[in-house]
């Protein structure tokens, strides 16, 4: 993931660290749908925005999205999508 | 007396220069930029040359920040970023020096169909993928969404928004003035330099980020124009294809690129003491209203264009000492181009007239900008861009079309003009400052 990252984002990768913010890698919204297409081609079947959507809902409630969204929590969200049946 | 309009910065990426000097030490020399495509297999098109930007010279990474910005933009796109920040480079125009809220942009672009490699081959895929159980040769839709959707990155939708390179450039410059995109095919650059020059007259901006840019060396692009019937045909020699006002032309060689000019309000241009390369003098601009790709056979709306050109600039006929021709090398056009000029001059002899499309190809929405640009670098440079490849006269074009080698010559008055598909006409007239 962390390699995804730096595709996406165009940084060197020894900046992605897991606890790095997006916001602080240069991320902007439409970013977010660079790398979920790119989760889907790595985890090999369809990841809908939505799901993206409900998660960080679900796990950041309220949260400030700039500083809470880091390469660890985007790690996580791939992980859950690749053990998803 | 209304306040002049001065240019002071160019910047240019063409096919046979990145860089405003290197561009007009390649005009100078008569250089071509045709080759044949090597942008994609052209095996089996009718044509299979163009005027290709060296990649190898150019690196769009280096005039963007932050990096990760280049896979959003366009080839053309890419061009235009970069195109405008050599400009603003050559006008030593800082951030403090202007308010970001008076610089605005004005952007000829243009494009057709699917703008670039990624966004073609994933539509062939996902046709291919869709048709795979069908017998019959009727695009599934449903099928076709579903495959298109699975095989498309998001993200490259954004690379097809004809308003998305000038958004790029204001980004990149923090332009926060008005952002318009000109979309008028061939004339693009020409009107946006023109309009820009307007929203300095009428007040709505101080400094004006203006050009154009373009991108259509892609097999749809080429195809395109190919079925049209408007591209040269001369695989076999492609440096030779372009030849405008030659009798044995036979159409004009796709060329990508853009022309920046950094267009700046008289007080502004000298509070900072800029230095200037030269006035923008007069625009003039209308449409033939006749055909769709035919142009009227007197030139009439044509040469209305030029007069007013000449009117706007306060300026004859008389003054007017070299034109940068639209000269695509189509029988057409340079005819009918030719009949024009006369028109519009009277009667009176014409100053030489070239075509720098016999150079660099036709750059489309791009053209014009990159043509103006040619012009003020002549008059600073002190030379004509010559008409290469001119060797048999045709009598219909009688003109002198600077043939071959460049001229050394001390111009004060330029005239550039443009003309596109569905009756564009746009002229432009620059003056030493």
């Amino acid at each position: 993931m962390r390699e995804i990252v730096s595709q996406v984002l165009m940084v060197p990768p020894a900046s992605v660290k897991p606890e790095s913010r997006l916001y602080d890698l240069g991320a902007e919204s439409i970013d977010y749908l660079d790398l979920i297409f790119r989760i889907e081609e790595a985890v090999g079947k369809k990841v809908p925005v939505s799901r993206w959507e409900s998660f960080v809902r679900e796990r950041l409630p309220g949260a400030n999205l700039a500083d809470a969204i880091t390469v660890a929590f985007i790690t996580e969200f791939a992980e859950s999508e690749r053990a998803r049946v | 007396m209304t306040e002049r309009v001065a240019i002071t910065g160019i910047g240019v990426v063409s096919p046979i220069g990145i860089g405003a000097w290197e561009f007009a030490a390649a005009l100078k020399r008569g250089q071509s930029g045709a080759r044949r495509i090597s942008a994609f297999d052209c095996e089996g098109l009718a044509t299979q040359i163009a005027a290709e930007v060296d990649d190898s010279g150019f690196d769009a990474g280096a005039w963007v920040d932050p990096p990760k910005m280049v896979k959003h933009m366009s080839r053309s796109a890419r061009f235009a970023v970069a195109a405008a920040a050599m400009a603003r480079r050559e006008a030593g125009l800082n951030g403090h020096d202007v308010d970001p809220y008076r610089i605005a942009i004005s952007l000829g672009a243009g494009g057709m169909g699917p703008v670039d490699m990624d966004l073609l081959t994933g539509q062939a895929r996902a046709a291919i993928a869709s048709a795979r159980d069908r017998t019959d040769d009727e695009l599934d839709v449903p099928a076709f969404s579903r495959e298109f959707r699975a095989r498309t990155n998001p993200i490259s939708m954004l690379r097809g928004l004809p308003n998305l390179a000038a958004a790029h450039v204001a980004i990149q410059q923090n332009a926060r003035g008005p952002n318009n995109t000109i979309t008028t095919a061939c004339s693009a650059g020409t009107q946006a330099i023109g309009e820009g020059l307007r929203a300095i007259q009428r007040g709505d901006a101080d400094v004006v980020i203006a050009g154009g840019t373009d991108a259509m060396i892609n097999p749809v692009g080429v195809l395109g124009f190919s079925m049209l019937g408007t591209l040269s045909q001369q695989n076999d020699d492609p440096e030779h294809a372009s030849r405008p006002f030659d009798a044995r032309r036979d159409g004009f060689v796709i060329g990508e690129g853009a022309g920046i000019v950094v267009l700046e309000r008289e007080s502004v241009a000298r509070a900072r003491g800029a230095r200037v390369l030269a006035e923008l003098a007069g625009y003039g601009c209308t449409c033939d209203a006749y055909r769709i790709t035919d142009e009227r056979p007197d030139a009439e709306a044509a040469v209305r264009a030029i007069q007013l050109c000449l009117a706007d600039a306060d300026a004859s006929a008389d003054d007017v000492e070299y034109i940068n021709a639209h000269g695509t090398g189509t029988q057409m056009n340079d005819i009918t181009e030719t009949t024009a000029v006369r028109t519009a001059f009277g009667g009176k002899p014409l100053p030489p007239m070239s075509s720098t499309k016999s150079m660099i190809g036709h750059l489309l929405a791009a053209a014009g900008a990159v043509e103006l640009a040619a012009t003020v670098l002549g008059m600073t440079d002190r030379f004509l861009p010559p008409t290469i490849n001119f060797e048999v006269p045709d009598p219909a074009c009688e003109l002198d079309c600077v043939a071959n080698v460049a001229r050394p010559a001390r111009i004060d008055a330029a005239l550039s003009n443009s003309f596109g598909f569905g009756g564009q006409n746009a002229c432009l007239m620059i003056r030493r400052w």
